[in-house]
């Protein structure tokens, strides 16, 4: 997964890339604007994260060139400045996600993963501790045996899958069926618990919010 | 030391003279009326005396008296007004009438009346008339008229014209005082209404006092007011700004900081090294301490009145709220141990706010809880319609606050006995922006042990 870090604090874009690294990430460091615009024209990269406190040109700059130039890929704002309006000017000029400084690096990765599965949702068969989802097919299975799944509990699964390990409301949940089907949601959840079964995922119930995927506990 | 109230001192100074003044004016009408009275009673004492003399004839064995009985009972039977009379010749040997009028204090060349007051047997006021008699064929002598009256009619007559000033001239102080009052207040008007404006003042209200068509010397200590006010205000201007600068200046090496810390650790065998692990994790706790801390001033900087008011005001549904913040608070709480859960049994309940800003004060209460419950705990965001209020209560179920420490938790930098890596600014932002919301934020005990924390906040 190509990369492009537009950073100006060396010793964070050092720590940055050394995380990013690690985290299977093929990155390329822009130490200022003139240099993340360029590179950003020039190259093809999947994702980028993008400074709005750059020397030369400033982020907002950068990201509105760049979008301007017709480049679609996911860019995801750091920013220190978190006051709303910032925020705003970030989303308006095309960001499509932003964190503000100073960030746990869990957090950063969880999002660029989620902005990488939005801009390529299709094509991803995931593969989450035992369980294997095939988005194409809409087939799941658990260390290679199929599992059945009714075309409801498939789209909870896909549902829990893409958001692990955050909240999916009940209300997410009768978007996804597109229908309010509250009173049923509690047998759903219990056959897809049981369907789970093997599978290193255990669906938590929140109290008053709704469910979350998280890894059982072994 | 305190001064006495302005409208006491105005009326003290302004009534006092005229007290005196009527202290000194109802003397002296007693002493004018008593003058004119004791000229009155004189003047007829004296003809009286002089008639009686005219009566009295020399003879050769000493004196006649010329007086009729009837004459005698004229003088002596007014019930009203009795008069005594006493014929003495020489003086003191009593010829005829009352013995018992005292002789005058002093005596005088003969013609001369002496007036005199006595008190025997009763008040009296007297005259004593002495004439030198001498006549052909009789022997010179000297003879003494003395008539008295009673004092009481004089008396009496003198308090009636003391009463008859007196009267009218209290009555004029009466009405005088509640004139001058009136006055006082009236003038002290607008001095009471700056009182007003500046008592009913949050401490940090720091927009100029209004004062319409106020006397100049009033407007001239408004004026003084308005301008302090202005300079405090443009002080906590810049030393908001100074604190936000700052803390976006700090945001960027901190968050180098921690990413490095955060890679050091994961590079340092724990195993192999724990002295040099343990180091490590330290540096790093600072460094997530300090970030916090930033983000903490930054919100605080961002909960002064103008800056609220900068911000987007709008209707807030409260349940989103709620059911938002605490959805994305689940998966720190479950890091954290914590079960962390809703309760949302008030529906469409919106506040009047800014989104951000109250976002932000759950957040806080959510991480507090969730930090002083400590694993294992249970808390739970409940949202509830209590009378005229939205209740918006954090509820854990650890082991709750010392009550001492309960008010004083909302002060900056006060932090509990576990704060771990709390910085003690969460529960002053909490209450700022309850506060600027028209709300409060509360402590209080859970039972049968725990601690909630309330956000009251005023529906639409």
């Amino acid at each position: 997964m190509n990369l492009l870090l537009a950073e100006d604090d060396a010793l964070l874009a050092d720590a940055l890339q050394q995380q990013l690294l690690s985290a299977s990430f093929k990155v390329e460091w822009a130490e200022n604007g003139a240099v993340a615009e360029y590179l950003l024209k020039k190259q093809d990269f999947d994702i980028a994260i993008l400074d709005l406190g750059l020397p030369m040109v400033d982020g907002l700059t950068v990201l509105k060139r760049v979008r301007g130039a017709g480049r679609t890929l996911p860019i995801l704002v750091l920013t220190a400045l978190d006051a709303l309006e910032h925020r705003v000017a970030g989303l308006q000029a095309g960001a499509d996600d932003y964190l503000v400084k100073p960030f746990d690096f869990p957090e950063l990765e969880a999002r660029l993963h989620a902005l990488l599965r939005r801009s390529r949702p299709a094509s991803l068969t995931q593969q989450l501790r035992q369980l294997t989802l095939d988005r194409a097919a809409h087939r799941a299975s658990i260390a290679g045996q199929p599992v059945e799944l009714s075309p409801r509990e498939w789209t909870l699964l896909d549902l829990l899958v893409s958001e692990r390990d955050r909240v999916v409301t009940k209300a997410q949940i009768a978007d996804a069926w597109g229908s309010d089907d509250g009173a049923s949601l509690e047998v759903y959840i219990h056959r897809l618990r049981r369907k789970l079964d093997g599978s290193g995922l255990a669906v938590r119930t929140v109290r008053g919010l709704g469910y979350l995927l998280e890894a059982a506990a072994s | 030391m305190n001064g006495r109230s302005l409208h006491r001192q105005l009326l003290l100074w302004l009534l006092l003279p005229q007290i005196v003044l009527w202290g000194v004016a109802a003397f002296g009408a007693y002493q004018l009326a008593s003058r004119h009275a004791d000229e009155l009673v004189d003047a007829s004492l004296l003809q009286a005396a002089r008639a009686l003399a005219r009566q009295v004839k020399p003879t050769a064995s000493g004196v006649f008296v010329d007086l009729p009985p009837s004459a005698q009972d004229i003088l002596a039977a007014d019930p009203e007004d009795r008069a005594m009379y006493s014929v003495s010749s020489p003086p003191g040997q009593l010829r005829l009438g009352d013995a018992r009028i005292p002789p005058p204090p002093r005596s005088a060349p003969p013609g001369e009346p002496v007036f005199y007051d006595a008190a025997e047997p009763e008040p009296l006021r007297a005259v004593a008339l002495d004439l030198h008699l001498s006549a052909p064929g009789a022997m010179d002598s000297t003879l003494r008229v003395q008539i008295a009256r009673s004092s009481a009619p004089r008396d009496l007559l003198a308090r009636r014209m003391l009463l008859d000033t007196a009267l009218p001239l209290s009555l004029l102080i009466a009405l005088m005082t509640m004139g001058v009052w009136a006055g006082i207040r009236r003038g002290l008007k607008p001095l009471a209404e700056l009182q007003q404006q500046m008592e009913g003042r949050r401490a940090d209200a720091l927009d100029p006092v209004q004062l319409q068509a106020a006397p100049p010397e009033v407007r001239a200590l408004a004026g003084a007011v308005n301008e302090l006010l202005g300079q405090v205000q443009q002080n906590l201007d810049t030393q908001r700004r100074f604190i936000s600068d700052a803390a976006h200046q700090l945001r960027t090496p901190l968050a180098g900081l921690k990413s490095q810390t955060e890679l050091a650790l994961a590079a340092v065998d724990a195993a192999a090294d724990p002295a040099l692990h343990q180091r490590l994790a330290r540096v790093h706790e600072s460094a997530v301490r300090s970030a916090r801390l930033v983000s903490q001033l930054l919100a605080l900087a961002r909960t002064g009145p103008d800056a609220v008011a900068a911000q987007g005001w709008a209707p807030v549904d409260c349940a989103r709220l709620v059911q938002d913040v605490t959805a994305e608070c689940v998966p720190r709480a479950l890091a954290a141990g914590c079960d962390l859960g809703a309760d949302i049994s008030a529906a469409a309940v919106s506040v009047q706010g800014v989104e951000l800003l109250l976002r932000e004060a759950l957040v806080n209460l959510i991480d507090n809880a969730v930090r002083y419950a400590g694993a294992g705990a249970t808390v739970t965001v409940r949202l509830r319609r209590a009378g005229d209020d939205v209740w918006i209560d954090v509820e854990d179920n650890g082991p709750g606050l010392d009550p001492a420490l309960r008010e004083r938790a909302f002060e900056r930098f006060v932090r509990g006995a576990a704060a771990g890596e709390g910085c003690g600014l969460g529960l002053a932002i909490v209450r700022e922006i309850a506060e600027r919301h028209g709300g409060l934020a509360q402590l209080m005990s859970a039972a049968p042990h725990g601690c909630i924390a309330r956000l009251t906040l005023p529906p639409i």
